[in-house]
C-alpha cells in the first residue's frame, strides 16, 4: 500500500457515472456524476453513510444493478467500456478481472452449497481445472485467507462458519483468479474489532502478493486511514471531496469530512468529560427530494443561507495537488479543530 | 442417524391419539345421525331390522360400540361395512388404489408445470407471459372445481364428439378403464386425462404462485448477487443457485398437500365416478356406515401425519442449516 | 371446504403446521433493486397519515378498483333484482320450456320455462348472503378465539388451541353432512355450519399477529395505566391488526360462495324453494352432454367473476395494509 506500486497506470476509470430509479415519488439519484480513477495497486477509500450511493455505484461498476436502474457515464477497465458491455463479456470479467466482497457473508454465501464447493465454483468458473487439482486449488485459496485446517473446512457449509471465517472465505472467493480489482463493500462493518484487523490484514496481504487495486467501501473513517492510498467522500449520491489520505485526513476542504473526522474516536487526543463525540446534526436528506444547492447545507455549520450554499449545486474545484473539493467556500474549512463544536 | 429414527417415532407415537380421538367423535356423530339400517325398516322387515341392529350392537351405548369395534381392530378384524357387508379391509385399499393413481399422476404433472411456470414467470417478472399466468392462476383459483370438471366435459369431450362426429368422445369421463380394459394402455390415458386436469387445475394454480413468489425472493437474495459477481452464467445462477433455494419450501408444501389429498379427492371422483378413498367416504356417510368411516379416517389422518413429517424430513435433507432434533 | 384438496382452505390460512400456499396469491415482492439501496433511500420524504397512505396505495391497484366496482354492480342487480329482473323468480312458461340463449332470454330458460337471467339474479342473492355472512361471523368469532389465546397465553392458549387443531383433523365435510342432516339445509344453517369451519383459520391467524404485538411499548402502556383485558383487546391490539383481518375476511367471502356451490352439488346445498349460484349449477350438472347443457355456464361464471373480484379485492387491500409493497408498481 505505499504511493511506489501506484502506477500511473490507471486499472478502472470512473467518469460522471449517474444512477437514477424510477420510484413512486419521482426519480431516485442514487449516484450523481461520480469521477474518479484507481491505478494499479493503488487502494481507493469510498467513504460515506449509509445512503450516499456507495454500494449502488460498485453495483453499477460490475453491471449488477436490476433493469429499472438507469446508468448513464462511463466505466472503463483497461481502456474496456464496461456500461453497456454484453452480459457474456461483462460475466468473463465478473469474478475474474473484477472480484467483489460483500458486507455480510452470511447471506451472501450460498446456505445450500458447501464453502469448499463455493470456492472452487469460482475457480471452475474461469479457470480449466476439475476434479482434485479444482479441489486442492479451493483448499490452496482458504489457506491463503488463514482458513485454519482448510481441508476440513472446505466440507463445511457456510453456518457452521464464524463471522470471520466467512468473510475470510468471501475473500478466498474474491481472490480465486488474482483479480486486477477488488471491490469491497464493507467487508469489515459486522465483525469484532479484533477480526475486523485481521480481515483488513489479509487483504493487504493479497494486495502486496498480486499488485490488486482495491476499491474499499466503508462508512467508518477509521479503517481507511490504516491501508487506503487515497480517499472519496461521498454525501447523497455525488463525491464531496477527493484527494490522498495524508490530504484528506490532514487538509480536508469539505465540511461534511470535517464532520466524519471530528466523530472518529482518537488515540492521541485525551478525553474528558465535556468533550464527547461530535455527531453531526440531522439526518441525511431523502434522494427523491434533495434539497436545493448544496446537498449538505441543511446540516453544515458553515452554511449561507440564503445565498450559494442553498442556491447552487457546488462544483467539484481543485483544492491542492490531486485534492477536490465540492464546497462554495472551502477556504474556511481550514484548521484541524474548525469542526470542534 | 439415531437421532431421526427416534424424531421420527416419537412424532408417530404422539399422533395415535389424536387420530383416535377424531375417529371416536366420527363414529359417534355419525351413529348418532344416521341410521345405519334405515333399509331393513323401509322394508318393514322387522326380522331384518332386528338382525341388523343385533349385528352393528345397536342397543349399547356408542362408546360400548366403538370399543367393541376397537378391539376387533387389535385383533386385525377391521369389521365389515353395514352398507354392503363386505370385509372394510377389502373396501378401503381397493378404493385407495383408484386414488392413489389420481394422486400419483396428478401430483406428477402439477410438480413439472408448477415448477416451469413458476420459475418462469419469476424470470419475467412483469412480462406479458407472466401476467397470463397469473390471471390464469387466479382464474384457476376462483373456480369452484366441480364446475370446470363439468365444463371440462362438456366441451373437451362431448362437443369435439359432435362436432367430428365421432363414435367415441377423445376423453372418457367414467371411471379409469372401460369395459373389460384393464392396465395401463390407451384406454387408461384416455379415461385418465379430465379427472386428471379437473383435480390439477387447483393445485398447479398455488404451487406456481408459491414457486413464482418463493424464487422471487431467492432471485433478490445476496448469495444470487454474490455467484453473478463472481461470473457465473446466468442459467447456472438459476438452477445451481437460485432453483435449489427456491425448491426447499415448495417441496415442503407438496408434501403437506398431498397428504391431505389421500381423503379429499371427493369432487373428482363424483364427477368422473371413480370409486376411490373419497366416493368410498361420502357413500359410507349417507348410509351411516360407521364401520367404514372410522377405518377411514384413521388411514387419512394417518396419511396427514406420515407427509407431514415426511416434509419436515425432506425439510431437513434439503436444508443444511435444519437439523431435524 | 369441499374437500378437494387443501388449497382453497389454505385461501385462508395453511393447513395445520404447515407452510401452506397461503397468502401468496399475488403478493408481489419489493422490485429487486430493493437490496441495492441503502436503507437511508427508503426514508419517505413526506409523512403521510396512516389512512391517506393506505388510499394511496388501494387506489394503485387498478384490478382492486375494478374488482370494486363489479362487485357493487353485482350487489346492485342482485338485491335490486326485483327491480331490473326482467322475469319473476318463479314465473314459469310451460309451453315455452327450455330453450337457449335469445333475446328475450338471455341465458335462456330450464325445464320448467323459467328465465335463467332472472333466476341468477336473485339466487345471487343467497349466495352473496351466504358469502358475507360466514365471513362476518367466522371473522369475529376466529377473530374473538385467537385474541384472547394470545393475550392470556398459558392454559387458555393451549385449551384453546387444540380445541382447533381438533377440529381440524375431523374431516370437514363430515361435519357439515352431519349438521345439515340434523338441522336441515336452510341459508342460516349452511351460514353457521360454514362459519363454524371457517373459524379456525381466523383464529390461527389472528393468535400469530396478536403473539406479535401483545409486548409491544402501547400495549404495555394500555396495561399500565389500568385498562381492563377486554378494552385493551378490543381498543388497542385489534385495531392494530385490523389490516389482515380484514383480508383474510375478504378471502373468506370467496371461500364460502365456492363452498356452498360445493355442497349444492354434493348434495348437501341450501334448498328448493331457496336458490343459490351452487343450486343452479348442480341442477344443471345432470344436463351436461344433452342440448341443454348451456344451463351450465351462467352460473359458473357468475361464481367465478364473484370469487375473482373479492380476491383481486383482497388482494388490493393486502398491498394498501402492507408497508412493505410500498414501492410495488
Amino acid at each position: 500500500m505505499s504511493d511506489a506500486v501506484v502506477s500511473a497506470e490507471p486499472m478502472l476509470e470512473v467518469s460522471g457515472l449517474t444512477v437514477d430509479f424510477l420510484t413512486d415519488d419521482g426519480l431516485l439519484h442514487a449516484v450523481d456524476h461520480v469521477t474518479f480513477g484507481i491505478a494499479r495497486g493503488e487502494t481507493v477509500g469510498i467513504v460515506g453513510e449509509s445512503g450516499s450511493g456507495k454500494s449502488v455505484m460498485s453495483m453499477a461498476i460490475m453491471g449488477l444493478l436490476p433493469k429499472s436502474a438507469r446508468v448513464t457515464g462511463s466505466v472503463k477497465f483497461r481502456g474496456q467500456e464496461l456500461l453497456g458491455a454484453s452480459e457474456r463479456d461483462l460475466q468473463r470479467i465478473r469474478g475474474s478481472e473484477i472480484a467483489m466482497v460483500f458486507q455480510d457473508a452470511l447471506a451472501s454465501l450460498n446456505p445450500v452449497h458447501t464453502v469448499g464447493a463455493q470456492v472452487a465454483e469460482a475457480v471452475a468458473i474461469h479457470q480449466e481445472l476439475k476434479g482434485s487439482e479444482l479441489r486442492n486449488a479451493a483448499i490452496a485459496l482458504l489457506d491463503v485467507v488463514g482458513i485454519a485446517n482448510p481441508s476440513a473446512r472446505f466440507e463445511q457449509y457456510p453456518h457452521e462458519f464464524s463471522g470471520g471465517m466467512r468473510q475470510r472465505a468471501m475473500i478466498a472467493m474474491a481472490i480465486a483468479n488474482d483479480p486486477a480489482v477488488l471491490i469491497a463493500d464493507e467487508p469489515t462493518t459486522a465483525l469484532d474489532v479484533t477480526i475486523q484487523a485481521q480481515v483488513l490484514e489479509v487483504l493487504e496481504r493479497i494486495q502486496q502478493r498480486t499488485s490488486t487495486s482495491i476499491m474499499l467501501i466503508t462508512h467508518d473513517l477509521g479503517v481507511v486511514a490504516g491501508v487506503a492510498d487515497s480517499v472519496m467522500v461521498m454525501y447523497a449520491g455525488s463525491q464531496v471531496e477527493r484527494g490522498s489520505v495524508e490530504e484528506i485526513f490532514y487538509e480536508s476542504r469539505h465540511p461534511y469530512t470535517k464532520g466524519l473526522l471530528a466523530s472518529l474516536p482518537r488515540m492521541d487526543r485525551r478525553v474528558d468529560k465535556s468533550d464527547r463525540l461530535h455527531q453531526i446534526e440531522g439526518q441525511p436528506p431523502s434522494l427523491v427530494f434533495l434539497p436545493t444547492g448544496c446537498a449538505f447545507h441543511p446540516r453544515c455549520p458553515f452554511a449561507e443561507t440564503p445565498g450559494a450554499c442553498d442556491g447552487e449545486v457546488p462544483a467539484l474545484q481543485v483544492v491542492g495537488d490531486g485534492h477536490y473539493s465540492a464546497c462554495h467556500f472551502p477556504d474556511r474549512i481550514g484548521s484541524d479543530e474548525g469542526m470542534k463544536s | 442417524m439415531p437421532s431421526m429414527l427416534t424424531y421420527i417415532s416419537r412424532r408417530l407415537l404422539f399422533s395415535i391419539p389424536v387420530i383416535l380421538v377424531a375417529s371416536f367423535l366420527l363414529f359417534w356423530m355419525v351413529r348418532s345421525t344416521f341410521d345405519p339400517c334405515v333399509k331393513m325398516r323401509a322394508s318393514k322387515d322387522v326380522e331384518a331390522v332386528t338382525r341388523c341392529e343385533t349385528r352393528l350392537h345397536l342397543d349399547d351405548p356408542i362408546p360400548t360400540q366403538y370399543l367393541g369395534w376397537a378391539s376387533d381392530a387389535a385383533h386385525g378384524d377391521l369389521g365389515e361395512s353395514s352398507r354392503t357387508n363386505e370385509e372394510v379391509s377389502a373396501m378401503v385399499p381397493r378404493a385407495l388404489w383408484y386414488t392413489v393413481q389420481l394422486i400419483f399422476w396428478g401430483v406428477l404433472i402439477s410438480a413439472f408445470a408448477a415448477v416451469a411456470l413458476g420459475v418462469y414467470s419469476a424470470l419475467k417478472q412483469y412480462s406479458v407471459l407472466d401476467y397470463t399466468f397469473t390471471g390464469a392462476s387466479f382464474v384457476g383459483l376462483a373456480m369452484p372445481p366441480f364446475w370446470f370438471g363439468l365444463m371440462a366435459i362438456e366441451l373437451l369431450a362431448i362437443m369435439p364428439k359432435q362436432w367430428l362426429g365421432l363414435d367415441e368422445p377423445l376423453f372418457y369421463f367414467v371411471g379409469l378403464h372401460s369395459g373389460a380394459e384393464k392396465g395401463f394402455g390407451a384406454d387408461y390415458a384416455r379415461h385418465l386425462v379430465l379427472p386428471v386436469m379437473t383435480l390439477t387445475v387447483q393445485i398447479i394454480a398455488s404451487w406456481s404462485r408459491f414457486q413464482r413468489s418463493s424464487m422471487l425472493d431467492v432471485m433478490s437474495a445476496d448469495y444470487v448477487r454474490t455467484a453473478r459477481a463472481k461470473g457465473v452464467p446466468r442459467r447456472d445462477v438459476v438452477v445451481h443457485h437460485a432453483l435449489r433455494n427456491a425448491l426447499v419450501p415448495l417441496v415442503t408444501v407438496m408434501a403437506l398437500d398431498i397428504g391431505a389429498l389421500f381423503g379429499g379427492l371427493i369432487i373428482t371422483e363424483t364427477i368422473f365416478s371413480i370409486p376411490g378413498m373419497g366416493q368410498l367416504f361420502v357413500r359410507s356417510l349417507q348410509a351411516g356406515d360407521a364401520e367404514v368411516l372410522v377405518v377411514w379416517t384413521v388411514v387419512t389422518a394417518g396419511f396427514i401425519v406420515v407427509f407431514n413429517l415426511l416434509a419436515d424430513v425432506l425439510y431437513g435433507l434439503m436444508d443444511p442449516r435444519v437439523r431435524v432434533t | 371446504m369441499s374437500g378437494e384438496t387443501p388449497d382453497h382452505r389454505s385461501l385462508v390460512d395453511s393447513p395445520p403446521g404447515s407452510a401452506g400456499p397461503s397468502g401468496l396469491i399475488g403478493s408481489e415482492l419489493v422490485p429487486s433493486a430493493s437490496h441495492a439501496f441503502d436503507t437511508a433511500a427508503h426514508a419517505s420524504p413526506v409523512a403521510r397519515s396512516q389512512w391517506a397512505l393506505f388510499r394511496r396505495r388501494f387506489l394503485r391497484h387498478k384490478m382492486a378498483l375494478v374488482s370494486l366496482g363489479v362487485l357493487a354492480f353485482l350487489f346492485i342487480v342482485c338485491f335490486g333484482a326485483n327491480l331490473v329482473a326482467p322475469y319473476s323468480n318463479t314465473e314459469q312458461d310451460l309451453l315455452l320450456g327450455p330453450v337457449g340463449p335469445r333475446m328475450s332470454h338471455w341465458f335462456g330458460t330450464d325445464e320448467l320455462g323459467r328465465d335463467q337471467l332472472s333466476r341468477l339474479l336473485y339466487a345471487g342473492r343467497i349466495s352473496l348472503k351466504i358469502g358475507i355472512a360466514v365471513a362476518l361471523i367466522s371473522t369475529v368469532f376466529g377473530t374473538a378465539i385467537g385474541a384472547i389465546a394470545a393475550y392470556f397465553g398459558k392454559a387458555t392458549d393451549q385449551t384453546l388451541m387444540r380445541l382447533t387443531d381438533l377440529f381440524l383433523v375431523v374431516p370437514a365435510i363430515a361435519i357439515l353432512a352431519i349438521a345439515l342432516e340434523r338441522f336441515g339445509s336452510g341459508d342460516t344453517t349452511i351460514i353457521l355450519v360454514l362459519a363454524g369451519l371457517f373459524w379456525m383459520y381466523v383464529a390461527r391467524i389472528v393468535r400469530g399477529e396478536v403473539l406479535g404485538i401483545k409486548e409491544k411499548e402501547f400495549i404495555e402502556a394500555a396495561r399500565a395505566s389500568g385498562a381492563s383485558s377486554t378494552r385493551v383487546i378490543v381498543r388497542h391490539i385489534v385495531p392494530n391488526i385490523f389490516g389482515p383481518i380484514m383480508v383474510n375476511a375478504t378471502l373468506g367471502v370467496a371461500l364460502a360462495i365456492v363452498a356452498e356451490s360445493t355442497l349444492s352439488y354434493l348434495g348437501f346445498g341450501v334448498e328448493p324453494p331457496q336458490t343459490s349460484w351452487g343450486n343452479m349449477l348442480s341442477q344443471a350438472s345432470g344436463y351436461v352432454g344433452t342440448d341443454r347443457a348451456y344451463l351450465i355456464y351462467a352460473p359458473g361464471f357468475a361464481i367465478l367473476i364473484t370469487v375473482l373480484a373479492v380476491n383481486f379485492l383482497g388482494d388490493g387491500l393486502r398491498d394498501a395494509f402492507d408497508p412493505h409493497t410500498d414501492r410495488h408498481q
